[in-house]
């Protein structure tokens, strides 16, 4: 094999794939979706806060709760909850999230938009006798002059005091169409706590009182390894596993795809002809799977890289075992060998992606197998099932990235077994991929089956 | 004297098809050879075989004087039948990339292939996707790809179909300058008169054979077919006077025209004179007969009629398309 050839091939096919338009678009794609979801897209959204402005008429035949609604839906009670439930968001999330996160997340709004904006709401009694019917007809009424009427609430006679068997009446809340649900929960929210609080007020007790009773803040979670005590966070590492999955299977499939899509094009284009007039079959393969290896390592490095310098960024590199990286890249270079020369070997079998299509179907069946069970193998990491899975070529190095990052990580003769595994993996596809490319990329006419791609392994 | 290509007892089977029976070839170095035969009669895979794209089933085959093309394929310039090009890729990036993987120094690559470009009037170009190009001028690229790291060996899969006039003629060119450059040449062809008018010798294969390998003078001495061409100029003598004629095997009418055999051991100067005599001629020659000829009487004696006529018909057909001016 010559080296300076090989690696011709190879820079050829990265720059030829990597340094496309249609490539870039695609890789930032995602990062950039993904920003959109978690910072620009809340942005938008609190951008247009509804300016609600109405009366809520009120049915009480207890005559006891107007006062308390009122209160409680007034603009200053709400700014009021908004500030207690900041405090509390925050109080929560420190333990969970880091500081600057929650910083950053109120700065952006994000309370505010949890909460909406301060509505301007009225409360007006009706009568007690007042027909309900004629309350709602308010409802349906076309009024352009404010405030309009958005709700009307109906408290039955026994929501405060019992009725004769012991049992508590409710309330009825009719809505205009199209009031904000946000609204509507604010609404429920001080009906209920109106009763509640006179209900208990009824029993001779403090309803503040009882509420401070009743509340455990959300407790400390940390992790005893060998080396220490780690703070545990609950949601990052419940993420982490499907990050790493993710990190493993986006650089090997998209590296692969490309790999069949090239090989196609220059057998369709017979352009290979001229190749191989220059380099042998097996110096080709060689260099465009490297050269694909690297498109997938610059996917990996500019994936895990914003991974690690966010989790750097947030302080929390810590939450990631670096080992876990230096596995990511072993696991990356064993399964997309073996994903590759799959891929290339199609490619070199067939003339055009139509008939890829048939042969890709069942290999990539065999790689959503893990995507599709992740849930089960994060769930039961030690299963038979996850245990079998991960010496199992070609899912043997996600099913064992899954287990690693999952909350019982296997033991290490394991991991490396698996490793040894992946290696014997990654021979046998080139070797076989070889043979394939051998007799392949000069074949025209009907696609091969798996049958004749084993009879061809076997003849050449 | 030192041999560019030999191939011994090389037998190729596809299948159940035998592409290659027992092929025997030897090219002396500097040589301009043809390969012919008809379609399917095993040339390209002869050659992909020689480029060592292809392998053996049995036989041995040695070029520039090793085991195996692969040890001498930056020494080799081969332009496949099918000519494929990446349509993506800038003309210069192309010539690179293939100037590379040919064993070209990085040094200096881009000046040559200016050179290149210029030579086919294609100065303007490099900077073009392959796509950018019409069809004529990605020819000219993909003669260039194969010529431009100097070769010993040249090895043309029917270098001349599909090209049109002005490529034909830059094509003969680039052939004899390879040629007077010292380089081997070997083209195969199904079109008679191109190797005809290219080549020293030529070996004829069919159904995976070799039914002879000659030189040109030769085979045309050999195949001395003795037929005279004959068109009267004003009053036709009839197909029974003509035979009738002692000197005069067989007859034969072709349009305006008759092709008359002469018998075993006559003269053909006698018979032009006797003709001369019998009907003044509009048209009279001595037929001198073309490879296709040769190839229709060589192989068309395994053949049945109806096949031979096939053959003629292709040969002939292809000879009128493939005719550059």
């Amino acid at each position: 094999m010559n080296p300076r050839k090989v690696l011709q091939v190879a820079s050829r096919e990265f720059l030829s794939t990597a340094a496309t338009k249609a490539f870039v678009f695609g890789v930032l794609i995602l990062p950039a979706m993904m920003s959109v979801l978690i910072f620009v897209l809340p942005r938008v959204m609190t951008a247009t806060p509804p300016a609600v402005r109405g009366r809520v008429l009120v049915i009480d035949p207890t005559g006891r709760l107007v006062p308390s609604l009122a209160e409680a839906l007034s603009p200053e009670a709400f700014i009021e909850r908004s500030r207690e439930l900041k405090e509390k968001i925050r109080k929560a999330t420190e333990d969970r999230l880091p500081a600057p996160l929650i910083d950053q997340a109120e700065r952006q709004g994000a309370f505010e938009q949890a909460l909406g904006t301060v509505p301007q709401l009225v409360v007006e009694p009706l009568p007690p006798g007042e027909d309900v019917e004629h309350a709602k007809r308010a409802l349906r009424e076309k009024e352009d002059d404010e405030p309009r009427v958005l709700a009307v609430v109906q408290i039955d006679p026994d929501a405060v005091e019992p009725a004769g068997d012991g049992t508590y009446g409710a309330y009825a809340l009719f809505l205009r169409k199209g009031v904000d649900d946000r609204i509507t929960e604010q609404i429920e929210r001080a009906v209920r706590d109106a009763i509640v609080d006179e209900r208990v007020a009824g029993r001779g007790l403090d309803a503040d009182e009882l509420r401070v009773l009743m509340r455990v803040r959300g407790a400390r979670t940390v992790t005893i390894t060998e080396t220490g005590e780690r703070e545990t966070n609950e949601i990052l590492k419940a993420m982490l596993p499907m990050a790493f999955f993710m990190l493993l299977w986006i650089p090997v499939i998209t590296g692969g795809q490309y790999l069949m899509t090239t090989t196609i094009e220059e057998k369709s284009s017979r352009v290979v002809e001229v190749l191989l007039s220059a380099v042998s079959s097996l110096e080709l393969m060689t260099g465009k799977i490297l050269g694909q290896m690297a498109v997938g390592l610059l996917l990996l490095a500019i994936y895990g890289g914003l991974g690690v310098a966010g989790l750097a960024a947030f302080a929390m590199l810590g939450l990631v075992d670096l080992s876990l990286l230096f596995y990511l890249a072993v696991f990356f270079v064993i399964t997309y060998f073996v994903i590759a020369a799959l891929m290339g070997a199609i490619g070199a079998a067939v003339t055009d992606l139509r008939e890829a299509q048939a042969l890709l179907g069942p290999v990539m069946i065999v790689l959503m197998i893990p995507l599709m069970l992740w849930f089960w193998i994060m769930r039961e990491p030690d299963s038979m099932f996850a245990v079998v899975a991960s010496f199992i070529p070609p899912v043997n190095m996600f099913v064992m990235m899954l287990r690693m990052t999952s909350s019982a990580p296997p033991p290490t003769w394991q991991v490396w077994l698996s490793i040894l595994v992946g290696v014997l993996a990654v021979f046998g596809a080139l070797w076989a991929a070889a043979k394939v490319f051998r007799i392949g990329l000069l074949l025209h006419g009907k696609p091969p089956t798996f049958r004749t791609l084993i009879r061809w392994i076997r003849m050449a | 004297m030192e041999r560019a290509i030999r191939m011994r007892g090389v037998r190729k089977t596809f299948g159940s098809k035998v592409a290659l029976d027992g092929l025997e070839l030897e090219v002396p170095q500097g040589a301009v050879w043809g390969l012919i035969g008809p379609n399917g009669a095993g040339k390209t895979t002869a050659l992909r075989i020689v480029m060592a794209i292809l392998f053996p089933d049995d036989g041995e085959v040695e070029v520039l004087g090793r085991a195996s093309a692969l040890e001498a394929r930056d020494r080799i310039g081969y332009l496949p039948e099918e000519r494929g090009v990446y349509r993506k890729l800038k003309v210069r990036t192309f010539l690179r990339h293939i100037g590379i993987l040919k064993g070209m120094s990085r040094r200096g690559l881009d000046e040559k292939i200016e050179g290149w470009l210029e030579r086919v009037d294609l100065g303007d170009v490099g900077r073009k996707k392959l796509e950018e190009l019409s069809k004529g001028m990605q020819q000219k690229v993909q003669f260039i790809a194969t010529v431009q790291h100097e070769p010993d060996l040249l090895i043309l899969d029917e270098p001349f179909s599909g090209l049109d006039p002005v490529n034909m003629r830059l094509l003969r060119e680039l052939i004899d300058e390879q040629h007077a450059r010292g380089a081997t040449v070997l083209f195969s062809t199904h079109v008679m008169q191109q190797a005809e008018e290219l080549c020293e010798h030529v070996v004829m294969i069919d159904e995976g054979r070799k039914v002879l390998d000659d030189s040109v003078p030769e085979i045309r001495r050999q195949f001395d077919l003795r037929t005279i061409l004959y068109e009267p100029m004003h009053d036709d003598p009839g197909e029974a006077r003509l035979a009738a004629l002692p000197m005069i095997q067989r007859v034969r009418r072709h349009q305006e025209r008759w092709e008359l055999h002469l018998a075993e051991g006559a003269d053909p100067a006698d018979a032009m004179r006797a003709l001369v005599d019998l009907a003044p001629p509009a048209l009279l020659e001595v037929h001198r007969p073309s490879l296709e000829d040769v190839f229709v009487e060589i192989v068309g004696q395994r053949r049945s009629a109806e096949e031979r006529e096939r053959l003629r018909r292709e040969l002939a057909g292809a000879a009128v398309d493939g005719r550059d001016s």
